[in-house]
């Protein structure tokens, strides 16, 4: 499996998230400075119409943001199924976003508001599976709200590359 | 009239009048210590139905979508309070035909947990019965022991709100009395010990716990809410969500599929816990989640008839995220 690689942006799944190359290099070895051997890999689950543009429109606006996130874009976050990130955290991602739609701004009208009562339970019962609280984010940024992303991804990453890659972990 | 009594008539009644093609209940098992879940066809055959302490089996499970044989069978089944709740639950979500089904409740005053007799004995156990609140067992080399019921009872039923089947056509003798549940809030205190460890001893206690699984899917089959059991993405193979291979990761991935796929439909009834065979303790990993159900909506999945599950509505005004 993929635990240890720090694959090329590029599979099907998979994609660098638009415009993170500029601070691509500078953020990858302060993180391996941090953890010691490798840095940390963050599953980003966006949806296509708000986040996933939102990204985007930071990219585009050349924002600095770390380049440890992949976005996996779905078609809306009601799409989304708890199991896609306790699949990632199988997988050995070392922390998983999930971002859509301002909750009323859906594409779909009410996708997300289906979804935000899923990742509610999701949330809490990760935290009960023992994976600590900054390994796992939810949250909404519009298209136009490049500079929102740039700062959840910011933070986001900051708290996953104080913990440091999972290695060895029950789920 | 005993309760057993009230269940054989009611299943001779339904059986002679042609309202149901067979009834579903309970009888006594190859091992006198044992009750297994009865078929009864015919209205000569209702005296093999029991009722008694040991009657676990949620018999709701051959209800669910397509288990009923034939498929347009009309079908008499008892149930527990428990068990009704799984029951509605799935009429909730149109799941199962009302119109199918007769269903006879069971009022209920806790039922025995038998393996944990079983371990207090180095053999055979041959005999439980249970009278006044006083449980006696004998085994096959002639040990006998007795226990008070309070300390044999299953998880499930010493935090029990819901002795009285939620939904029933028919009630076997008088109902028992009801806890107190506008009053008091459920008691949760069985998922404390665990949510009060760390994460590092979470992740342990997980690894240790769940290593043992076999996926062998007794609890996915046993599970009456668990819907889908024929098209289960736990056995897609293409694409493969989870891996063949026998890791921890894999296992606990397993798990919480199952879980996060009855996420208020489940009311904790506790069968999966009971036909683990490697005795997981699923029930708390569910009682934990319908923690979580209940703080975030106040909702006990299959209490209400005319509700819909938490997961199938949404709210413009919950208060989740940020």
């Amino acid at each position: 499996m993929a635990d240890t690689t720090t694959t090329e942006a590029g599979g099907a799944a998979f994609e660098a998230a638009p415009g993170g190359n500029a601070a691509a290099g500078a953020n990858v070895a302060a993180a391996t400075g941090d953890s010691g051997d490798r840095p940390v890999k963050i599953i980003g689950i966006v949806c296509n119409w708000c986040s996933y543009a939102g990204a985007d429109t930071a990219g585009v606006g050349r924002f600095r943001q770390p380049a440890n996130v992949r976005l996996v874009r779905v078609p809306c976050t009601g799409r989304i199924d708890p199991l896609f990130a306790l699949k990632a955290f199988e997988k050995g991602a070392d922390g998983v976003l999930i971002s859509g739609c301002h909750p009323g701004d859906c594409h779909y009208s009410e996708g997300n508001y289906y979804a935000r009562r899923k990742f509610e339970l999701l949330e809490r019962l990760i935290h009960h599976l023992g994976i600590p609280k900054e390994r796992f984010k939810w949250t909404w940024v519009s298209a136009s709200e490049g500079q929102r992303w740039q700062k959840v991804v910011t933070d986001f990453v900051a708290g996953v590359e104080k913990l440091g890659p999972r290695e060895g972990r029950a789920l | 009239m005993s309760r057993q009594d009230h269940i054989r008539e009611f299943a001779a009644k339904a059986l002679t009048e042609g309202r149901v093609d067979y009834f579903i209940g309970w009888k006594q098992g190859h091992n006198a210590s044992e009750v297994v879940p009865a078929f009864v066809k015919e209205a000569a055959a209702v005296d093999q139905l029991v009722w008694n302490e040991l009657c676990h089996h949620n018999l709701v499970t051959f209800l669910k979508r397509n288990m009923p044989d034939p498929a347009g069978a009309k079908i008499g089944v008892c149930v527990k309070g428990c068990d009704s709740r799984t029951l509605v639950a799935l009429l909730q979500e149109e799941l199962i035909d009302r119109d199918r089904l007769y269903v006879v409740g069971v009022p209920c005053d806790g039922i025995i947990d038998r393996r944990r007799l079983e371990k207090e004995f180095a053999d055979e156990i041959v005999a439980v019965s249970c009278s006044d609140g006083r449980v006696s067992v004998a085994t096959r080399k002639g040990n006998e022991k007795e226990f008070a019921k309070e300390e044999v009872l299953l998880d499930a039923c010493t935090r029990c709100r819901y002795p009285n089947a939620v939904y029933a056509d028919d009630v076997a003798g008088p109902p028992v009395p009801e806890p107190d549940r506008d009053g008091a809030k459920p008691d949760w205190s069985d998922v404390a010990g665990y949510e009060s460890l760390s994460d590092d001893e979470k992740q342990a206690t997980l690894e240790k716990v769940y290593s043992a699984c076999v996926r062998c899917f007794a609890c996915i089959h046993v599970c009456p809410v668990c819907v889908c059991w024929d098209k289960c993405v736990n056995r897609s193979r293409q694409p493969e969500l989870v891996e063949q291979k026998v890791g921890t990761k894999q296992k606990l991935l397993f798990q919480m599929i199952h879980m996060f796929h009855v996420a208020g439909r489940c009311p904790s009834c506790g069968a999966c816990d009971r036909a683990c065979p490697v005795e997981i303790p699923l029930y708390l990993l569910h009682r934990k989640m319908n923690k979580e159900i209940y703080d975030m909506f106040g909702f006990e999945p299959g209490t209400k008839l005319d509700e819909k599950p938490v997961f199938q509505l949404f709210d413009v005004n919950d208060r989740f995220g940020d």
